[in-house]
Parts: structure tokens; C-alpha cells; sequence
């Protein structure tokens, strides 16, 4: 059994028309034991900018402590709240850091990204486990789902969806994915972000 | 050694069933040791099918390398396992109730697996371990089963059958057989449930659960068993407890399949969706779910101010 | 073999823990406490390693009451688990790490709220309603799926309590004849006979 199923969970991102969605399972569980129905593993940075974490539990929590110190400190140092592609830089070279000994953890990066023109860039990206990214156009996986999460969403995506389709599709995406899986599911989350606001909902998922 | 001179051998018991056998036209030898004793049973018809073994030194060595998944989960071959099974005796005869989950890995290999094995209209097995083991030594049980009932002009006790099956999977011991399996049923004796499994044990007993999930099901089976149950009560019963390894065992849940046993034999109750039952429950009359029974529930007591 | 449970009541956390004292095959004591007290209303059920389970219990009690001293407040539920949680997650990238699982009890006097969590040696912490450790929970969890009640009072509280120990001393091949009881509530900690 590998250190990344243990806890078990499962993150995914997909790019839309002038939106991003970001969605993961909420199960915490110890191998084949389900423990918890409430484990959090997607968590806001910026009111644009979502940042997913599926992994070892315990580095779950570790990393979300540390990424929210290193963007305060960035916040107050700059003035200025972090863009989405500065801060998967951030996340990147914070996981190289460990490359000896690294977090366990494959985090997924997704927000509305400022263009110079004033406007805004949905974007996306993910890395592995020592901070290698991976800027993706239109998703990206991690988790002990991401095999599944890959061919649900190859099927499903496509381009330019609006915020609602693309709520749609990426909910779809996660729980057929996550139901072919032992060590995801038990509920699911899905964060829909555009430039001005973003939509959270809780989805009912098979609790099995 | 005995049994290769026994075989060449002209006089003595063996001998003399053979003659017996070669007069009736029946060309294979049964394997006798199979049935315990060999007294009584030794007319049986041909016995099991020779499997081919691989030419290594140690066959059985050689498959867990190539199929044991959770000492190795890069091996090549990945068997089906992870399940929840139960058995229980009642007043009101027996219930059988199943998942139907197989995984492979963490992959879900399928959700709609049958799990309950029908031997006979009185007789059922279930089928936890090596799905491929279960399916096919059961229905190979079903048969022996009915020659029994050909043979002997009445229907074979449950006791027998377990020990039959027992039996046989006691002599591939050491081969990599995995089978947990419960055979339930009606006979003169009245509702009887046996755990039989690949080691060789055999149990009678009045409730059993096999299986990665069948904690979770004694932990709820256990609470609410009595003798006197009613029919509705033991069928809700077991529903329920399959429900709560489908919900926290990783490798058991999707649908659950519920067999009544009664003098008159077995009745399937119904197929019933493990995520159907946590909302809605088995008649949409309410869920098990947890978080719907305590839903609006607090366990803050903050003081009462007039 | 380590069982302890929590679980959660209206207005209390009810903690229990096995009282035996294992080396390999041998009990070498049967009347341990497995639950530190670490301030009037927080308590703590630790299980794992021998040595680490006890010396990890006292530096986490000595420092949740060098906090008290320091700012004259005691350290909530939430914000006592948290720093447990980060000492455990530091220990576990070091060079020894503290081999401990722990059920963390607490009522929170400010608002009135009973707490539980879970917490194993790798530093994982999750807020439940109901927890275990050890192999009792694998028989608990499904039973406390289908008994447990957020606003049972004190005594339907320790009747299902007094199911989940029937259960794995029904079930569990070696399982703990005796169980010590704590219970955290307004009024602060005592301990229960069952």
C-alpha cells in the first residue's frame, strides 16, 4: 500500500469560458476504513484563486497551514493579493524545498488569473508530489481517482463551457470517476470560480 | 503411497469398488476422500475435473507471486476480493445477505456481482475470497448435490453438503484456493448455516459475517440479533448491517442482495442500492444514513436565558 | 490490543480507554490510565508505541498548561488539537518520531460546545461525532453509525458506550476486560464507573 492511498481522496480542475471549476471527494479514510465524511481537501487562498490538495492526510492539513503563511507574508510584503500563476510557482518551488523527503501530497492550482489588459485568464495547473507543474488547458487530476478521473473527463470535456455547463460537467466527471474507486467518494465539493464571485455546492455522491 | 497401492491392488475394499464401478460403467474414480469416510458414498460418479498445474517447483509459491495484490500491489494478475457476506438462523429460518462490490486494487472492478451462490432451491452459498473459487466449486457442489438426491432418493442435509464442500477444498489446501463461504439452508433438522472456508474449517453456528466489511456488519448484526425476530425484522436486519460495511468498508458496497431461507426453500427478497438505502431506505419511508437521523441535532448545550 | 472510543453527547465528550499495559504476550499491568487530564475541560486518550505514548501525553499536557500560565487563558478545543496535530505532523519528519494515536476530548466553555477529535501518529486530524482507535474500530464505527446520538444525555451516552465495549468483547479475539471512563462537560472532567 503506498503512502499516497492511505487517506485516500481525489481533486480535479477544469477550465471553462471565462470560469474555472475546481471539485474533490470529502472522504478521510485509514486504507479500506472510512473515518470521515467532512475532510476538506480544496481550500480558498484568494477570493480567485482555490487550491486543491488530495494526499496524505496530515500533509493536507501541514500544507495548508504553510501555503496560507507564505501568502500572507506575500500579501503583505507585495500590498497585493497573489495571482493564480505566481502563487502555483510558489506551490512548485515550496514542494522542491522536500525533495528528499517530500510532502506526500499532488496539489491542484485553479483561479481567474489578472491580464494586463485589466481583465481576467481562467487558469489551471497541477504537480506531482516534488513540485514538477503541469499547466493544463483543459483539466487536470490527482488522487487515488486520477486514472478514472482522466477517462470520465476526456469523454466530457470540451471547450469554452459556460459557468453552468461546466458545474455540470466537472460534478459529473468527479462522481462517476470517484465511484470506480475504493478510496474516494463519500461526498463531494465543487467550487465554480469567475472573475467576480464563486459558487460552491455541495454534491450528494454514493456513500459506499 | 496408500492410495497408489490401493489402486493396483486386487483385494480389500477399494478393490472391490472398483470392480463394483467397472460393472456400472463408471469409468473415473470419484475422489472418495472428499466425503470423509469412504463408507457409504463410495458408488459417487466421476469425480473433479484434473487442473493443469505449473512446472515450477513450487506451483502455489509461484501463483501467490504473480496474484497477491497486497504484498505486492504491482503484481500482474490481480484477484477480485473485498466483500461483505452474512448468514444468520432465526425463528423464521435463515437470512442471506450480500454486497456486490469486486474490487481489483482500489479499482472497482464491478459493482453488480452475485455473491449468493443457489445450489439448490434449498440449499444457498455465499461467495467472499477468490470470486472465480466460490462460483465454480459451488456450482460444483450443486451438482453433487443433486446426485446425492438421485442416489438417495432425498434431499442432502445441509451438514453434508458443508462438509462435502469442506472436504474438497481441504485437499487443494496449500494451492492458493481462497474461499469464505457460508452454506445455508433447510433441512430435517430445520434452518442451518455452516462457515466453510479455504483453510479447511467448518463451523456450524447461528450467525456468521465474512469478509473485509463483516465487522462492520457484526457490529450492527450483533446489536440487533434475537432468536424471535420477526421475518420483516431479520430481513431489515441484515439490509442494515450489509448497509454499514457498504458504508464504511472501502471494498464492500454498490447494491445488496438478500435471500430469505424458509422450510419450503429459498426466496430472493430483493436487489436493494447501498446509496438508496443511506437516503431514501428500502421502502423511501426514510434513510440510514447517519447524517439524516441527527440532522438538525446539536450537541452544544449553551445555557437557557429567560 | 489498544481499543479506546470517544463520543460526543449533549453538552459532553465521553472517552474511554483500555486499561492494560501489554508486553508481547504478556499483561503487565491491568488498571492504567490511558487518559490525560490536560486542563479542566480537555482530555486526551492516547494509544501506540510503549515510552512514546506516555512521554508524548506529559509534553503535550506541560505545554497546553505553560500556555495557561503564560496568557492566563486556557486553550480551546480546537486551537488545543491543532498545535497536537503540528507537533505530531513535526515529529513524524524527524528523527524518532512519536508513534501515538490519541482521541482528543474537549467542551468549550465559551460557547458551550462538546469537541472530538481524531488524531493518529502521522498527523491527521478530523472533527467527528464519534471516534476509535485500534481495532475496536472497526466493530464501533458501524454500531455508532446506527446508535449514536448528538443529543443523548449523559446515561443514553454511556448505554451506547457500554454497546460498543459489549461488542468487541464479543467480537475481539484479545480484547480488554476492563475500560477506564472520562467524561468532559461544563462542570469540567470526571471519571465515570461503568
Amino acid at each position: 500500500m503506498s503512502i499516497m492511498q492511505y487517506n485516500g481522496g481525489s481533486v480535479i480542475a477544469m477550465v471553462g469560458k471565462d470560469c474555472v471549476a475546481i471539485a474533490s471527494d470529502l472522504r478521510l479514510g485509514v486504507q479500506s476504513l472510512s473515518i470521515a465524511t467532512n475532510f476538506q481537501k480544496i481550500f480558498p487562498v484568494t477570493d480567485r484563486l482555490y487550491l486543491g490538495l488530495p494526499g496524505l492526510a496530515s500533509d493536507v492539513a501541514t500544507l495548508h497551514e504553510r501555503f496560507r503563511l507564505l501568502t500572507n507574508m506575500y500579501t503583505i510584503k507585495e500590498e497585493r493579493e497573489i495571482e493564480p500563476e505566481t502563487f502555483a510557482q510558489l506551490v512548485s518551488s515550496t514542494l522542491y524545498e522536500k525533495r528528499f523527503g517530500p510532502y506526500f501530497i499532488e496539489p491542484v492550482v485553479a483561479g481567474m488569473q489578472k491580464t494586463p489588459s485589466g481583465g481576467y485568464k481562467p487558469f489551471i495547473a497541477a504537480t506531482d508530489l516534488i513540485g514538477c507543474l503541469n499547466f493544463a488547458k483543459d483539466f487536470v487530476v490527482a488522487g487515488t481517482a486520477s486514472e478514472k478521473l482522466f477517462g470520465v473527463a476526456e469523454g466530457l470535456w470540451e471547450p469554452d463551457l459556460e459557468a453552468e455547463d461546466l458545474f455540470e460537467t466537472i460534478s459529473q466527471t468527479l462522481l462517476n470517476a470517484v465511484d470506480r474507486d475504493a478510496f474516494s467518494g463519500w461526498g463531494a465539493v465543487v467550487h465554480v470560480i469567475t472573475k467576480d464571485k464563486v459558487v460552491t455546492r455541495k454534491l450528494k455522491g454514493r456513500m459506499d | 503411497m496408500n492410495s497408489l497401492t490401493e489402486r493396483f491392488a486386487t483385494t480389500g475394499y477399494a478393490a472391490e469398488l472398483k470392480r463394483a464401478k467397472d460393472v456400472l460403467g463408471e469409468e473415473e474414480d470419484g475422489l472418495d476422500p472428499m466425503w470423509g469416510s469412504q463408507a457409504g458414498f463410495g458408488n459417487l460418479a466421476s469425480g473433479v475435473v484434473k487442473f493443469n498445474i505449473p512446472t515450477v517447483p513450487d506451483p502455489s509459491a509461484f501463483l501467490r507471486m504473480h496474484t497477491d495484490d497486497f504484498a505486492d500491489p504491482s503484481c500482474r494478475i490481480k484477484i477480485k476480493h473485498g466483500t461483505t457476506t452474512l448468514a444468520f438462523r432465526f425463528q423464521g429460518g435463515v437470512i442471506v445477505a450480500v454486497d456486490s462490490r469486486a474490487t481489483a486494487g482500489s479499482y472497482v472492478a464491478s459493482g453488480t456481482v452475485k455473491k449468493v451462490i443457489e445450489i439448490n432451491p434449498y440449499l444457498l452459498g455465499t461467495m467472499a475470497g477468490g470470486a472465480a473459487d466460490c462460483q465454480y466449486w459451488e456450482t460444483y457442489l450443486g451438482m453433487q448435490c443433486r446426485l446425492h438426491e438421485l442416489r438417495n432418493r432425498e434431499r442432502i442435509s445441509v451438514a453434508a453438503a458443508s462438509k462435502y464442500l469442506s472436504n474438497l477444498v481441504y485437499s487443494y489446501k496449500g494451492m492458493g484456493l481462497s474461499m469464505g463461504t457460508m452454506i445455508c439452508g433447510w433441512d430435517k433438522t430445520g434452518p442451518a448455516v455452516f462457515y466453510v472456508d479455504s483453510d479447511g474449517t467448518r463451523l456450524k453456528g447461528d450467525l456468521f459475517s465474512v469478509g473485509s466489511g463483516s465487522t462492520f456488519a457484526y457490529g450492527v448484526l450483533d446489536q440487533g440479533y434475537r432468536w424471535d425476530l420477526t421475518d420483516e425484522e431479520a430481513q431489515e436486519l441484515g439490509r442494515r448491517s450489509i448497509y454499514a460495511a457498504g458504508h464504511r468498508d472501502a471494498f464492500s458496497g454498490n447494491t445488496i442482495n438478500l435471500f430469505h431461507v424458509k422450510e419450503d426453500g429459498w426466496k430472493f427478497i430483493g436487489n436493494y442500492d447501498v446509496s438508496k438505502m443511506h437516503y431514501d431506505g428500502p421502502d423511501n419511508t426514510g434513510g440510514y444514513a447517519y447524517e439524516l437521523r441527527v440532522e438538525g441535532k446539536s450537541s452544544a448545550n449553551p445555557p437557557v436565558t429567560q | 490490543m489498544e481499543v479506546s472510543f470517544g463520543i460526543t453527547g449533549k453538552g459532553y465528550v465521553l472517552v474511554a480507554a483500555d486499561t492494560t499495559a501489554a508486553h508481547s504476550v504478556i499483561k503487565v499491568k491491568n488498571d492504567v490510565d490511558k487518559i490525560i487530564e490536560l486542563n479542566p475541560h480537555l482530555l486526551m486518550a492516547y494509544s501506540g508505541e510503549p515510552g512514546d505514548t506516555v512521554q508524548f501525553a506529559e509534553y503535550v499536557e506541560r505545554n497546553i498548561r505553560l500556555y495557561q500560565i503564560r496568557n492566563s487563558l486556557p486553550l480551546r478545543p480546537p486551537s488545543a488539537a491543532s498545535w497536537v496535530r503540528k507537533t505530531l505532523a513535526q515529529s513524524l519528519r524527524s528523527r524518532s518520531p512519536y508513534s501515538v494515536n490519541l482521541l482528543l476530548g474537549g467542551y468549550d466553555t465559551s460557547d458551550y460546545t462538546p469537541h472530538l477529535y481524531w488524531l493518529d501518529y502521522l498527523g491527521t486530524l478530523v472533527e467527528v461525532p464519534f471516534a476509535a482507535h485500534g481495532y475496536g474500530s472497526y466493530f464501533a464505527l458501524s454500531l455508532l453509525d446506527r446508535y449514536h446520538d448528538p443529543e443523548a444525555s449523559l446515561e443514553e451516552g454511556i448505554e451506547t458506550l457500554k454497546r460498543c465495549i459489549a461488542e468487541i468483547s464479543k467480537r475481539l479475539v484479545v480484547s480488554p476486560e476492563r475500560f477506564k471512563v472520562k467524561v468532559v462537560d461544563k462542570d469540567g472532567v470526571r471519571e465515570i464507573e461503568l
